[in-house]
């Protein structure tokens, strides 16, 4: 586990992002929107000096990485770096995480989506520096996100026994809205099965096409000097016989006992699959019988969660009870669920489902010198699936102790995703107060994040944690003692004493 | 075992404080072993919800706790019955919705935060314990033993005829309903013992709550004024009687009338009659006993005699012209197959169709009621040696219970706790006189016959011919060899009740297990497989046909509409149905299309040798339709000349071409090698060539074929009709290819 070193260096952070933990009404965290006004342009200040655009399309959601050098072209020094991306787009935007590609100590960048007009196609991502740029000076920077929702199928409707190909549209040039002078786009597939795409003219001199392939791997440029806002449409198509998940929403609660001394996990997933639909309806002889022969097929059988090791007591449910189609790995090493739907899940199909598990508490907890809790759990703990998972919404909740007070939080999850952080209430299991719940929504994540940790403090004293046996205590007896009083009554007409 | 220690304990002399707290401890072990034994299939399989009906009372909990008490009772259900719907709300005994509903909220109340489903899982074990509480209450009411009690409880917290309806997870009506009759039966007797008008009115209070929870509220609605009409008959009129009768039928009446489903049954239907007829009796009684102590009796004779047929007379005119005039409504065909048990399969096939309606073989008895079968009639025969009001009731519970008991398997719930109390009552009898320590004194005995409690009460209720020689038992050996000959019984009999409910009652019937090789369990999950997919890949509107069988299920598993379903208040409803099962596709493709329906359902456990499926119960299916169009359907067209009901290739035609058998069967010999394709159910090998159908498309089957599920096709695109649009897809492909090689050799010339 951690080193007290570590804690303690997390411990710093803490302090600056923090949610507002006495009250329980909805900190604002700003969800990383900045007002402009409607006719905000980006001023031109920079200058691409060399672009190289990675798209990775081998999971079932997009990966693209941005590796570029920027070039004050301003006569003063500039802090704000854009990016354009169309309306649509940024709703499925996710996980931006940007670095300096050769100093990794320069940070913090931080990452805004600009918000001037609505109803404009083009929105902007505004990229903080952490050190304002000098006239003429240069920076690497590396620029990663994630796009949900990013394919379609074609066919959209095939068979079930049928190779799926999907198709996603993007352009050869890298959008800036700065000129850049050199620039390359590379495409990664997840097979060299790659039937159809796009077919560029090269440089007006050379009669070359773009791209070039090279096993997975396509190479659109390297291109001359483009002017800001250059668009090339290209569409790939790629074979991609594999499930394409879609988690429309992700609840997961952490509920923390001390008394216990358990973290109970509980996990609520609402999952589909964005794939082809069945051209015909589902056949189960065909399917029976492609199990022995051609095991390959893009309908989603199986989920693997390797939880924390020590992980116990799993369960998985769905709308109508237990589903028994599940397997539990449990040993020293590995804490493996293996789990598998009801039906196998085509595209266009939906299976939600419910997990849970428990864990000891020392896995997560740990008191801290200053008499206070530190709880150091997984940001999300998703399926592991060589095709990957993506995460459209994400509600963790965090259920603390009843009388824990003082709540903070720090998590390695990109800033930008989380959308709303809060501290509220939650009654539950005998409660007069009610338990502090630290509520943290985030958006769009991909299963990239699944190693990424939250932590929480909080305060927890000795008298809150003997409320409830008290309180129990109390009230039992004050129940004993009142029917004992109310036995005593004589409700009876006594003749005798007439 | 228990009235062992009691024995014990009572002999050395321990003061009533201890006796009353090892009763307290003795109870509340009961009531422990009571629900423990109902958890078979919660710890084998899962907290779920049994079987058929239940699936119905819990989606009503569930809207009765999401939507509130008020919605709830103006409750009309648009995602049954389609099109016609069910006012749920007026049409059904919401006493056991409300009961955990009010747990639920109370629970919650106490911010425990319980599943609205753990309530309705565990409501059925809990109300045992209560009822073996009951149980105890009630049979102390009929004898001074303090054994009898104990016992008569713990036979009721074990005995498999009620087991059978109260396993954990079997939310059904009689859950709450067997406490409440039971503790209305308490509550009556006390009333009746006190002429109390508190303990009437108690007894009226449960009475309907009893009635808000089961349709079998006319079993006491039909044994008080039985009980009452006995009594007079014999000669034992008393105003305790008059007061305890008239208060629990005033009020009562008034109670079981404020349910919407009963509304004003009571005071129409013939099955409500007796209780009104003993009322107004009552009152004459009341009246003759008034007049008696104001004139003389030569007189009195005379008018008694007079007032007597006449009014007897007018009120049988009265009934004659009321029902036949409409105003009473005549027995109901339910109740009429309790006296012809032939009546319902000729006249109600529906009612038939039903298992648990059927006549009770005799070997239920004993698998039910094991030991208590042979106790009972001992227990019944020690009532009627003391014979006190409380006992005549024991023997017209015995005499009406068992006769119902004979006539519906159903009914066996309403005989076990007079079986229980009986039986109770015989054994310790038996235990009280073998038991005693001590070996009698004669001269003690004449002496001081009075002194002790036990021995007198021994000798007292004993059997009369082995009492008088001297108060009984005397040899040590002959004591100890009944007293462990009655141990003995006692095991057996908690053996054979573990044994039956845990091999007889505690099977969900949604989930089925099985052992793999290895001996782990294997569980078979089709049903909720198939009903999950209907849910998450199928419109919210979809509506669904299957049988009505599993039309509870599909609404509260699969929460999708559905035809028909296990109410079936709507025979006609449920023939078209078995019509459009039964016919051929051209004939059932319009019935569909009129009922809207998307999905057809169909259960088949060919694969697997799952008896409980449709092709089994299709000649209900064909029975009933039949009893609408029996033009158009026939039972004897689906049996071949030899009379065999086949499904191999000896089928007849008309078989072969029903939906159903086209459903069934449709694609299944493409899972096996040529000419090998196999019926487990029906054991026989199939033809090789499957049916075809035109009408529908095989949407899902679940992974062991049980559950089949086809989507009805859309009219055709061209305006043909669905057989030569299929034909033509079929032979659609060779055409094509034909076709294509030509074309393409003229547009290279």
């Amino acid at each position: 586990m951690k080193t007290t070193a570590v804690f303690s260096a997390v411990l710093s952070l803490l302090t600056l992002v923090s949610a507002s933990s006495s009250s329980s009404t909805s900190s604002d965290k700003g969800t990383s929107r900045v007002k402009l006004s409607s006719t905000f342009k980006p001023p031109p200040a920079f200058k691409n000096a060399n672009l190289v655009h990675v798209i990775s399309v081998e999971k079932n959601y997009v990966k693209e990485s941005i590796n570029v050098v920027i070039e004050n072209v301003d006569k003063a020094a500039q802090d704000e770096y854009f990016l354009p991306f169309t309306a649509d787009q940024i709703s499925r935007l996710g996980g931006v995480e940007v670095k300096d590609r050769k100093d990794a100590s320069v940070r913090p960048f931080t990452v805004d989506v600009v918000e001037y007009d609505l109803a404009s196609d083009t929105q902007y991502l505004r990229i903080r520096l952490p050190i304002p740029l000098k006239p003429k000076a240069q920076q690497t920077l590396g620029i990663s996100y994630y796009l949900l929702k990013a394919y379609s199928p074609l066919p959209a409707a095939i068979n079930q026994d049928e190779a799926q190909f999907l198709t996603y549209l993007f352009s050869a040039y890298c959008p800036s809205v700065y000129t850049t002078s050199k620039q390359k786009t590379e495409v990664k597939f997840p097979s060299a099965n790659i039937p159809d795409y796009t077919k560029i003219p090269g440089s007006e001199d050379s009669k070359d096409t773009f791209p070039t392939k090279q096993g997975s791997k396509l190479t659109y440029g390297p291109f001359e000097e483009k002017p800001a806002g250059a668009y090339e449409p290209v569409q790939v198509r790629f074979e991609f016989t594999k499930p394409v998940i879609h988690v429309a929403r992700l609840e997961r609660d952490i509920e923390v006992s001390h008394w216990g001394g358990n973290v109970a996990f509980e996990e609520r997933y609402e999952l589909y699959h964005r794939g082809a639909n069945l051209s015909q309806l589902f056949n189960r002889v065909k399917w029976a019988q492609s199990q022995y022969y051609n095991p390959t097929s893009y309908a989603l059988r199986e989920l693997k969660f390797p939880l924390r090791v020590g992980s116990a007591d799993p369960y998985y449910t769905d709308a109508i009870g237990n589903v028994s189609t599940s397997r539990f790995r449990s040993n020293k090493r590995e804490a493996l669920l293996e789990i598998k739907p009801r039906y196998p899940v085509f595209g266009g199909w939906k299976y939600p489902f419910t997990i849970g598990w428990n864990s000891d508490a020392k896995n997560f907890l740990r008191k801290l010198a200053g008499g206070g809790y530190i709880l150091n759990v997984p940001f999300l703990e998703g399926p592991k699936q060589a095709e990957g998972v993506e995460y459209e919404q994400v509600d963790v909740r965090v259920v603390l102790p009843e009388g824990a007070e003082n709540v903070k939080f720090y998590t390695t999850i990109p800033d930008s995703s989380i959308t709303e952080a809060n501290v509220g209430v939650h009654k539950t299991f005998l409660d007069t107060i009610g338990r502090g719940v630290l509520v943290i929504k985030a958006r769009n994540l991909v299963d990239d994040f699944r190693e990424r940790e939250l932590i929480v403090t909080y305060d927890y004293p000795f008298m809150a944690s003997l409320r409830k046996p008290l309180i129990v205590f109390g009230s039992v007896m004050t129940v004993l003692v009142s029917a004992w009083l109310l036995g005593n009554v004589e409700l009876k007409f006594n003749p005798s004493k007439k | 075992m228990s009235a062992n220690s009691v024995q014990v304990l009572a002999n050395a002399g321990k003061g009533e404080s201890t006796r009353t707290l090892l009763r307290v401890i003795i109870l509340l072990l009961i009531a422990g072993a009571a629900i423990a034994s109902r958890l078979f299939s919660v710890i084998r399989f899962e907290s779920i919800i049994h079987e058929f009906d239940p699936w119905f009372n819990f989606r009503a909990t569930r809207y009765l706790v999401a939507h509130g008490f008020y919605k709830f009772w103006d409750w009309f259900d648009d995602r049954t019955w389609h099109p016609l719907g069910r006012v749920t709300g007026g049409t059904l005994y919401p006493g056991l919705m409300v009961t955990s509903g009010a747990i639920y909220h109370a629970l919650r109340a106490l911010t425990i935060p319980v599943d609205i489903r753990n309530i309705c899982v565990l409501l059925a074990p809990a109300f045992s314990g209560l009822t073996a509480y009951a149980a105890y209450l009630l049979t102390n009411e009929m004898t001074p033993s303090p054994s009898a009690g104990l016992l008569a409880a713990a036979f009721m917290g074990i005995a498999p005829g009620y087991i059978s309806r109260s396993v954990a997870g079997s939310y059904d009506n009689e859950a709450i309903a067997i406490f409440l009759l039971v503790f209305t039966f308490y509550l009556w007797i006390k009333a009746l013992k006190q002429g109390s008008m508190l303990w009437g009115a108690l007894c009226a209070l449960f009475y309907g709550y009893m009635v808000a929870s089961w349709g079998g509220y006319a079993f006491i609605t039909c044994l008080l004024p039985l009980h009452a009409f006995v009594l007079i008959c014999m000669g034992r009129y008393s105003t305790r009687l008059y007061v305890s009768y008239t208060t629990w039928y005033a009020l009562g009446t008034l109670a079981s009338m404020q349910i919407p489903f009963v509304g004003f049954l009571p005071v129409k239907t013939s099955e409500h009659m007796p209780a009104l007829g003993i009322f107004g009796f009552l009152q004459l009684l009341a009246f003759l006993d008034y007049v008696r102590s104001a004139i003389p009796s030569r007189q009195y004779q005379t008018f008694l005699w007079l007032f007597a047929s006449g009014t007897f007379g007018l009120g049988l005119l009265v009934l004659v012209v009321a029902t036949s005039a409409g105003v009473i409504a005549p027995w109901s065909g339910r109740f009429y197959s309790l006296w012809d048990t032939g009546y319902a399969k000729i006249h109600i096939p529906i009612i038939a169709s039903v298992s648990e309606h059927q006549p009770t073989a005799w070997p239920a008895f004993f698998f039910d009621l094991n030991m208590l079968i042979w106790l009972f009639p001992a227990g019944v025969y020690l009532c009627f040696q003391q014979l006190a009001d409380e006992h005549v009731f024991i023997v017209v519970y015995a005499l009406f219970g068992s006769y119902f008991a004979g006539v519906m398997v159903r009914l066996m719930l309403t005989l076990t706790p007079v079986v229980c109390v009986a039986a109770a009552i015989a054994i310790s009898n038996v235990l009280d006189t073998y038991l005693d320590a001590r070996s009698p004194n004669p001269e003690d005995h004449q002496v001081d016959d009075v002194s002790d409690g036990t021995a007198k009460k021994a000798a007292k209720s004993g059997l009369k011919s082995t009492s008088k020689p001297v108060v009984g038992v005397y040899s040590t050996v002959s004591k100890s060899i009944v007293a462990t000959a009655m141990t003995a019984y006692l095991l057996l009999f908690v053996l054979h009740c573990t044994w039956v409910t845990s091999n007889a009652y505690s099977s969900p019937s949604v989930v089925l297990a099985s052992r793999l090789p290895d001996g782990s369990q294997h569980i078979i999950d089709d049903y909720r497989e198939a009903y999950q997919w209907l849910r998450q890949n199928t419109r919210e509107d979809a509506k669904i046909m299957s049988w009505w069988d599993y039309g509870y299920q599909i609404g509260g598993m699969a929460d999708r509409p559905t035809l028909v379903d296990n109410n079936t208040w709507n025979n006609t409803h449920i023939a078209t149905v078995g019509k459009a099962m039964s016919s051929r596709e051209e004939v059932s493709y319009p019935i569909m299309r009129q009922h809207e329906v998307d999905y057809v359902l169909v259960v088949f456990g060919g694969l697997l040798g799952y008896s409980g499926d449709d092709i089994n119960k299709f000649l209900w299916m064909v029975r009933i339709a039949e009893g609408i169009w029996p033009d158009e359907v026939k039972e004897r067209e689906f049996f071949t000349p030899r009379g065999e009901y086949k499904v191999d290739a000896d089928a007849t035609e008309t078989m072969k071409n029903s939906l159903m058998y086209k459903m069934s069967y449709y694609n299944y010999q493409s899972l096996f090698p040529p000419g090998q394709a196999q019926d487990r159910v029906r054991g026989v090998r199939l033809p090789d060539v499957g049916p075809t159908l035109n009408v529908l498309d095989e949407a899902f089957t679940s992974e062991n074929w049980i559950i089949r599920i086809y989507k009805v096709k859309d009219l055709d695109n061209l305006g043909r009709d669905h057989a030569s649009a299929a034909a033509f897809e079929r032979g659609h492909k060779k055409k094509k290819a034909n076709k294509k090689r030509v074309a393409r050799l003229l547009r290279v010339d």
